[in-house]
């Protein structure tokens, strides 16, 4: 357990000598920053004049505000993981100090959580800078505490789904450029997903004179290709969890998703002893 | 303390090591000698753990490499070809971060960082960025990271490489510093390293170790002695002279008035010769007596492999060629 803490502790620090840290974090702080400001300008418009904007009465200032404003803080984690993960394997395989954490007494499952937890702990630098407007919002107005606990805690899930995805690719590439690209390339289509799986229609559009044999799988592959479509998406289980709603699915899905991603990059690591 | 059986590696279908055998006892420094791409860092690289074997078992101090990977790894400290280092982090800091690896407390990190660089001379260089660093002293960190905790066994992939004289002598003094505490494996092609260094070596070619041996036997009983004999300007034919002395074998003139004579084995040449050339009137300027090199040794076994593969090759498409003829 303390050779996880080493690693983690070298890794995160890594990321603060070099300017890498200071851009992620940066980036984040500004975007976030901007969003929120100009939601809360928004809110503050909504509820001056509801009825102008569609509302009969104020709205729900944590269902308008808070928990979009939470979804939006983890998407940007998404576009931002790249930058975080893409290293972590990646540029140990090309400055070779990989051959060095290799040969140290190390198991690959303490290099591999190591390098999980510096990343999660670039995440919870954001989430510190996140702390630092919710603390804001909290002085003007009353939040509901659930509402934010669970705000924090499905930015953390969706923050370590992302982390888990880039750590694999970084795993398996060489390249930094590559392990970024790829990453990214990765999280888009998870994110593009939600938006197509809503306009998929339930039943299998295969004409009717297909009839026969051939319709029960295609039916079969058909409901199983639209469920991944629609359950995959990472933010759509965020939005859900935002709400302060406790469905036991949603944590279970990013809890899933992570632990299947770290268990691809521990066998990416196992896989250099496979013998030939 | 190193024991290597059949070791085979395959890249592919290209084999880099092809059943290695070898063994280095506790307490000994062990040259392993090759031309570039024969197999030497593939060798260290399943020792140490990083790569495994396609075949056959390497024990360190007991233990089987790919079957107690831990208990081999708390063992062996290894200084790979490319010096693996973080360029971010201070020489301080780097040493450090790998004490704490090896899984010592807080005051253990302490004390090891401290002492492995007194050893490779690293104190005034201790909040430097490895980065900045020249290639000698990131060599030298290199050494450092792999003398942390005090392994027993020492795997150094060319550790002088790329440094200038002086920082290699160096290096060199703190090997031989390491000798009777440690049991080192050190790769290298510059052969006279391995004369200074080391008490054995081993010489791998094309993924075969083709001699293994003390040094003294290398470079004694395996050749004639030879002489170097300068002598000064003379009308008389030297040559002549030199081969009408008892015992002399063959003399060769290497550049005008420079002489290698090779004589029988067992022959004591130095006075016979001396006393031919005087008798002579010809001036003798200097007379060297020297053994068989390492060079000379590594380039006959080497070459001689290759014939060997040459002829088992001709061999074998021969008895090939009459198959075919007689299936025909």
């Amino acid at each position: 357990m303390k050779s996880v803490w080493v690693i983690a502790k070298r890794d995160f620090q890594s990321f603060f000598y070099t300017p890498i840290g200071y851009v992620v974090v940066g980036i984040f702080a500004l975007i976030s920053g901007l969003a929120f400001v100009m939601s809360f300008n928004l809110y503050i418009r909504v509820s001056q004049e509801p009825t102008l904007f569609g509302y009969s009465t104020i709205p729900d200032f944590e269902e308008t505000l808070l928990s979009p404003f939470m979804v939006f803080c983890g998407t940007l984690i998404m576009f931002l993981s790249p930058l975080i993960t893409m290293r972590l394997f990646a540029e140990e395989k090309h400055r070779g100090t990989i051959e060095l954490l290799f040969t140290q007494p190390l198991r690959d499952r303490d290099i591999l959580l190591g390098k999980f937890l510096a990343a999660m702990g670039m995440v919870v630098m954001m989430m510190l800078v996140v702390g630092v407007q919710v603390g804001i919002m909290g002085y003007f107005a009353k939040v509901e505490l659930l509402v934010l606990v669970f705000g924090v805690i499905t930015v953390f899930l969706m923050g370590s789904a992302f982390i888990s995805l880039g750590l694999f690719v970084s795993s398996i590439s060489r390249n930094q450029i590559t392990a970024g690209t790829i990453a990214f390339g990765l999280n888009l289509l998870l994110y593009i997903m939600g938006y197509t799986g809503e306009k998929l229609p339930e039943a299998t559009p295969v004409p009717e004179h297909l009839a026969g044999i051939l319709r029960v799988p295609i039916d079969f592959m058909y409901q199983i290709f639209r469920a991944f479509v629609v359950e995959l998406p990472v933010d759509l289980h965020a939005r859900e969890l935002a709400q302060g709603v406790i469905q036991p699915n949603n944590v279970v899905y990013y809890l899933l998703f992570c632990a299947f991603f770290l268990f691809l990059t521990f066998r990416a690591l196992e896989s250099r002893k496979w013998r030939s | 303390m190193i024991q290597v059986q059949n070791l085979t590696k395959y890249f592919g279908n290209f084999a880099a090591i092809k059943e290695v055998d070898f063994e280095v006892k506790a307490g000994e420094i062990v040259g392993f000698l090759g031309p570039n791409g024969a197999g030497k860092s593939t060798t260290m690289r399943i020792l140490t753990g990083f790569s495994p074997a396609s075949s056959g078992t390497a024990h360190i101090a007991g233990h089987e490499v790919h079957l107690e990977p831990l208990e081999v790894k708390r063992r062996i400290g290894y200084l790979p070809e490319r010096v693996p280092l973080y360029d971010e982090m201070t020489v301080k800091g780097f040493l450090y971060f790998i004490a704490e690896i090896k899984g010592m407390d807080r005051n253990a990190c302490r004390l090891e960082t401290g002492r492995v660089m007194e050893r490779c001379g690293l104190e005034h260089m201790a909040n430097r960025i490895v980065g900045n660093l020249s290639k000698g002293y990131r060599q030298r960190v290199g050494l450092a990271q792999a003398l942390v905790g005090n392994p027993p066994v020492l795997i150094l992939d060319e550790p002088t490489v790329g440094l200038d004289p002086e920082q290699i002598v160096e290096i060199r003094n703190m090997i031989k510093g390491l000798r009777g505490d440690h049991t080192v494996l050190i790769s290298t092609h510059i052969l006279p390293e391995v004369s200074m260094l080391c008490q054995r070596v081993l010489i791998i070619n094309q993924g075969h170790i083709v001699a293994q041996d003390s040094m003294e036997n290398l470079t004694g009983s395996g050749g004639a002695l030879q002489l170097l004999v300068k002598v000064g300007e003379s009308t008389a034919n030297v040559q002549d002279i030199l081969n009408g002395v008892q015992g002399v074998k063959e003399v060769r003139e290497d550049t005008p008035n420079h002489f290698r004579i090779t004589g029988t084995p067992g022959a004591a040449l130095n006075a016979d010769v001396a006393n031919a050339l005087v008798h002579a009137n010809i001036p003798l300027l200097s007379l060297e007596e020297r053994g068989r090199t390492l060079e000379e040794i590594f380039v006959a076994v080497v070459s001689a492999e290759r014939e060997m593969f040459a002829s088992t090759g001709d061999a074998i498409s021969a008895q090939q060629e009459e198959a075919g003829e007689k299936t025909v």
